[in-house]
């Protein structure tokens, strides 16, 4: 069966029973048991009780190289083994729940707190274990002939079905935010978002569902050559160019004011991670240089942010005067901050100057680890408050805009940093310091043997990372107004370095799409707060294994190795052309007319 | 000896590594327009020469020096700012970069966009860049059609075998250098191929005017371009002169067939 063999189906359907039982020990279906998507029957919990046999199904019905040959598993194969795969995942299931029940759910409950009579009841559908079993078991079938569809039917099919099924779970989960929007936009929104469960109405799922799939239909058959015309213009006239990014920045503008307050502090967060991102795009994506430990900077522009502006340090009897302070402006501060950050930078480059790969990323990670707890330390105390922290961090007020209060304010002021970032990092992506890092990333001692000075060239990676990572931290001490330890620890690294690698290194908009999807998606969805960092890991794991090169990965390359082969054929055509040509006005060549001529 | 105006000069060179002597005392000299020729059995140190000229590797015993001046302890990329550039014996190109980019980075150090003259994008960096394209074009024009038209923008890592070198030969001639040393330039191209790259050397010394240090297995391509021919073995000169001279030296054919020679 396409090189399917039944020991895979029964491992996959196994596989997803475990992973099922693994949701069930993490609490996740009863936490979302009540959580409606759509009407009064699609509950999160429920989709998610369907997902472990989907996947599986989907994982096992996957195209395989047979013979050097890639072959999809043919539609009707695909759905056999996705209900063998989901009937192996729903006998796995309902085993360990009959056991479980057999064993006493009160004994289990004192090794693993989520298990408990509620989860039981919510498996067996409310019909208690012997008689709800089969029903649980017949889910799972069903669902594994689903993830079989999702994988096996026809692309023309396949597509705006999956589109649709994703928007309306997407639309579901943002129950708490879309409406709010909606009002805001001043959108009669009670078809859409049901006032009692809070979830969608089955009218408002079926419209957008269908919504959904018709822009799915459209996207297939015209999106192409829309994106082409776009492209075209946008390449051909400078003027459409300009107008682009006048419409860019027009929306990016009015974007708080349509989306409201929500939103507004959401993406003010997310832009934070933009920023850190950018910065550490530069030092990872760019020079190549594996710094695990970027707190730093991000600790380092917070709190010296704090200090030129006049916070002050929190203490048991109120407040004090830090050892070291300053009253500036935060306009003025910013600017000595991130000078000072590209000169730590230099200070944390120079002694990792010969390190490579992992010794580097080990010795930033100390690094990091070094600055977290100095400024959670008694030592510290005196200048940056140490465990009590600091408050009282500059508004940054500018035009009656308050950064601190109000989110949709301090939209304007990150958006603004950011833009900033993003010019810098495309500008020196784009020139001979960018083409040096590029050498230096992919063959070091070659780089320094055509001329490029390495040592100068990492600290200069250190240094520019170093500032643009200070000012997400300064940012961050402007938008909350007080400083805690607890903000600046080694999480911040690896999530900045998530996004990166996320996104894909070395690409800007990856940048932007990687913080949307790491810390605008958890920040929507607050509900999911508690198994953050497992789906952080799930999503990591998942795109190093399905899209290593990242979500958006560095355009330029991608367009080089595309570029190479149509203007290949260009040039081979335009080649051929030439030699007809002279073959035309040689004497004695297979033209007649000519040659008579000549002679 | 020292009045005589050489361009670049070892003297007693020695380098080691643990117990095993890869120069022990090398002297030699290259003069200005010269097209030098290193031969010698394999582990004869010319490769460990070539990585100390060009700073890779800082000798344990001696001087060199090049226009006079001792060029021992600089970085390497120093040393080619100071007109030292090479290819390697492995090709060592930048795989994800055009071809283009590529030689560019060659004008790397012939050029000095700092930081905000890169962000701000002034006109005088522009021009700059602009120079730095065209210099670069030009070096890949020295081999001609091969390097020429849409390859220009494709990746290093498309290129055939042969044309990986001579990119890292142009990309080694857009450093502006006075001095281009390659090692062995020849290997692995295919017989025709050799006869064209023999006929790229010469035109180095004739047409650019640079001086070439060589090292080279294929006989017919030392034959050919050498003014001066130098054997080593065990790290040590042992013979130099002519190509005949040199061929026909007891010791050299001692050290490539392993016995005393016959006759």
């Amino acid at each position: 069966m396409g090189g399917v063999t039944l020991r895979s189906v029964v491992r996959a359907g196994a596989a997803g029973g475990v992973v099922a039982i693994y949701v069930s020990l993490v609490g996740l279906y009863t936490k979302f048991a009540d959580l409606e998507l759509v009407g009064e029957q699609v509950t999160l919990g429920r989709v998610l009780l369907t997902a472990p046999a989907i996947l599986a199904a989907y994982v096992v019905t996957r195209p395989r190289v047979v013979a050097g040959e890639r072959r999809s598993v043919p539609f009707g194969n695909g759905v056999a083994i996705g209900l063998v795969s989901g009937l192996v995942t729903g006998v796995v299931f309902a085993a360990t729940v009959w056991f479980a029940d057999w064993f006493g759910v009160e004994r289990i409950r004192e090794v693993f707190v989520q298990i408990s009579p509620q989860l039981i009841d919510f498996l067996t559908f409310g019909k208690g274990v012997p008689a709800g079993l089969p029903v649980l078991v017949g889910v799972c079938v069903v669902s594994g002939a689903v993830g079989a569809f999702a994988r096996t039917a026809p692309a023309s099919v396949r597509a705006p079905v999956l589109v649709g099924v994703l928007a309306v779970l997407l639309l579901g989960l943002l129950q708490r935010i879309v409406p709010i929007v909606l009002i805001e936009l001043g959108v009669e929104a009670d078809w859409l978002y049901s006032p009692v469960t809070g979830g969608l109405t089955w009218l408002g799922g079926l419209g957008i569902f269908g919504a959904a799939a018709a822009a799915s239909i459209l996207w297939k058959r015209e999106g192409g050559r829309a994106r082409e015309r776009v492209r075209s213009t946008v390449r051909e006239a400078p003027a459409a160019r300009l107008g682009l990014l006048v419409g860019i920045l027009a929306i990016l503008a009015v974007v708080p004011l349509l989306l409201g307050t929500v939103i507004s502090e959401v993406l003010g967060q997310v832009m934070i991670y933009v920023l850190l991102g950018l910065g550490l795009n530069i030092v990872v994506g760019y020079a190549g240089l594996l710094d695990l430990g970027y707190v730093a900077f991000f600790a380092f522009g917070a709190y010296t942010t704090a200090i030129l502006t006049g916070a002050f340090l929190n203490t048991t009897t109120g407040a004090a005067e830090p050892a070291l302070s300053a009253d500036l402006s935060f306009y003025v501060a910013v600017g000595i901050v991130a000078l000072l950050a590209a000169g730590v930078g230099l200070l944390i480059g120079a002694p990792v100057l010969r390190l490579r790969g992992d010794y580097l990323a080990i010795v930033t990670l100390g690094l990091g680890e070094i600055v977290s707890i100095i400024t959670a330390s008694k030592w510290a105390q005196p200048l940056i408050g140490g465990p009590q922290g600091m408050r009282g961090v500059t508004k940054a007020e500018v035009f009656g805009l308050n950064f601190q209060d109000d989110p949709q304010d301090f939209y304007y002021l990150a958006l603004a940093f950011v833009l900033l970032a993003l010019f810098v990092s495309w500008r020196l992506a784009a020139s001979r310091i960018g083409r040096a890092w590029n050498a230096m990333r992919e063959d070091e001692q070659v780089a320094d043997a055509m001329g490029i000075s390495t040592i100068k060239f990492k600290l200069l990676a250190f240094a520019i990372g170093g500032a643009v990572g200070s000012l997400g931290g300064a940012l961050f001490a402007v938008s909350i107004g007080s400083l805690t330890p607890a903000s600046f620890e080694i999480f911040v690294s690896i999530t900045a370095l998530a996004v990166v690698i996320l996104g894909g290194l070395g690409s800007l908009p990856g940048v932007v799409v990687g913080a949307l999807v790491l810390i605008g998606l958890p920040g929507l969805l607050r509900e999911f707060e508690e198994y953050r960092l497992l789906i952080y890991g799930g999503a990591l794991v998942a795109i190093m294994i399905l899209r290593p090169q990242g979500l958006i990965p560095n355009v330029r390359r991608s367009r080089e190795l595309e570029e190479g082969e149509t203007s290949q054929d260009a040039w081979a055509k335009g080649a051929t052309g030439e030699a007809e040509a002279v073959a035309a006005v040689m004497p004695g060549g297979a033209l007649g007319g000519e040659t008579e001529e000549l002679e | 000896m020292s009045e005589v105006a050489h361009l670049l000069e070892l003297e007693g060179v020695q380098k080691h590594f643990g117990g095993l002597y890869a120069l022990s005392g090398l002297d030699l000299h290259v003069d200005v327009g010269e097209i030098v020729s290193v031969i010698g059995p394999n582990g004869a140190g010319k490769s460990t020469m070539f990585n100390v000229i060009t700073g890779l590797y800082g000798p344990d015993e001696g001087d060199v020096r090049f226009r006079h001046d001792s060029i021992v302890g600089l970085a390497p990329n120093r040393i080619t700012r100071l007109g030292i550039s090479r290819t390697f014996q492995t090709v060592h190109l930048f795989p994800n970069m055009t071809v283009l980019e590529n030689a560019m980075v060659g004008q790397h150090c012939r050029s000095r966009a700092g930081i905000f003259g890169s962000i701000l994008q002034l006109p005088g960096i522009r021009r700059e860049e602009e120079r730095i394209r065209q210099r670069a074009k030009e070096s890949l024009a020295f081999f001609g059609s091969r390097l020429a038209g849409y390859r220009q923008d494709q990746p290093a890592f498309a290129l055939s075998y042969a044309n990986r070198r001579r990119l890292e030969m142009a990309r080694a001639l857009a450093t502006d250098p006075v001095m281009i040393c390659l090692d062995e330039p020849t290997a692995g191209m295919n017989p025709r191929e050799t006869l064209e790259l023999r006929d790229h050397i010469v035109r180095m010394r004739d047409e650019l005017g640079l001086t070439v240090l060589l090292i080279e297995h294929d006989m017919r391509v030392v034959k050919g371009v050498s003014d001066r021919v130098i054997a080593l073995d065990y790290g040590r000169k042992i013979a130099e002169g002519t190509y005949e001279e040199v061929a026909n030296d007891p010791q050299v054919i001692e050290a490539y067939l392993g016995t005393k020679a016959v006759g």
